[in-house]
């Protein structure tokens, strides 16, 4: 039961927030963060088109041998990751409340431009606290 | 809970081998020249039929047969009017909303080609984040759940599902090991790692079919 990291993804597929918790995972360089969110971004909408049944939605856990990506799409196409431990199952419900901030704490700050990099103290407290509860 | 295709490739990209079972939404043949031979039978372009929409079911893409689907006039108007080129009626015809949409109408060697693309990008992907060798292993969404199974030579077993269903890489692993093994790399009448050929051969498709159809998540 372990989170390791934190994605905003905007619509158009750039990552406009990122955090790291603990070291279960390794720390990247923020351009290989860059990188490997536009990754995400473009497997998400193919693995939508992909359906054997009818229309699906994109990706919503990814899974490797010791840790999942779980995905939260916004109906605006912003797209909210948490990295976790196969075992965390309050993903969802994390990142139900990390939008829940972002909506407060970013989305109501008159000083950010949507769809650039968040640069708000209040958001970062909010995760913090979001994080160690 | 069930399941709904498996796809084999090989380390050169290629796919070399394809089955389905219960899904809803076929693609269409592939394109001439996009599949190799001896992958599915199901899915190879038919170059020796006279009208593809005779024989492949109704072209639902096409204007007239949409047309005729949705009116039914044409149908009953005038019965010296030649009907080979109008589709039989199928229980399970798609509503005609749907039917134009772009999203239904991927060929079979696109589609290959997209879960080839996607699983190898989230190889990647996962193992840049671990840092290590780590392999990846599924992703769910809301109406699939595809599960990956790579072998030491390079073979990718990949398998969709319902998106209930448990973690399914140990099936792969045993079709990897049971039929596999015994009809395909035993079998001096398969090329294999030849870039030319797919492995469909009659004793691996039955093996695999049943070994699928006996496994508790199919139903």
């Amino acid at each position: 039961m372990a989170i390791w990291g934190l994605w905003v993804i905007n619509k158009a597929g750039g990552l406009v927030y990122q955090r790291s918790f603990g070291d279960g995972l390794p720390h990247l360089t923020s351009n290989e963060y860059l990188v490997l969110a536009g990754t995400l971004h473009g497997i998400h909408a193919i693995t939508a088109r992909l359906s054997p049944t009818g229309t699906s939605s994109g990706a919503n856990v990814i899974s490797g041998e010791t840790f999942k990506i779980t995905i939260l799409l916004t109906p605006t196409g912003t797209k909210f990751v948490l990295l976790t431990s196969l075992a965390e199952n309050t993903a969802d419900t994390v990142l139900q409340k990390v939008y829940e901030a972002y909506a407060d704490a970013v989305m109501k700050n008159p000083f950010h431009t949507p769809e650039m990099p968040i640069r708000t103290e209040g958001f970062d407290s909010r995760i913090t606290t979001i994080m160690s509860s | 809970m069930t399941i709904y295709s498996l796809y084999i490739y090989d380390r050169h990209c290629n796919c070399i081998y394809y089955q389905d079972w219960h899904r809803t939404k076929r693609p269409r043949t592939a394109v001439e020249g996009g599949l190799l031979p001896a992958v599915s039978a199901a899915v190879y372009p038919k170059a020796d039929e006279p009208a593809p929409d005779a024989a492949a079911g109704p072209d639902w893409r096409h204007p007239r047969n949409t047309l005729n689907s949705a009116t039914g006039v044409v149908v009953a108007v005038n019965d010296d009017a030649p009907r080979s080129p109008l589709p039989p009626p199928r229980a399970s015809s798609p509503p005609p909303a749907q039917a134009p949409s772009p999203s239904a109408a991927l060929t079979f060697d696109e589609e290959a080609k997209l879960v080839y693309g996607v699983v190898l990008s989230l190889r990647n992907l996962v193992r840049k984040l671990s840092g290590r060798d780590e392999q990846f292993v599924n992703y769910t969404t809301s109406t699939y759940k595809l599960h990956l199974y790579e072998t030491m030579s390079g073979y990718k077993f990949v398998m969709l599902s319902d998106p209930k269903a448990d973690s399914l890489r140990f099936v792969l692993r045993q079709i990897y090991a049971g039929p596999f093994l015994e009809y395909v790399v035993r079998n001096p009448l398969v090329p294999m790692d030849s870039r030319e050929q797919g492995i469909d051969n009659e004793f691996f498709r039955l093996s695999t079919d049943r070994m699928i159809r006996g496994l508790t998540v199919f139903e």
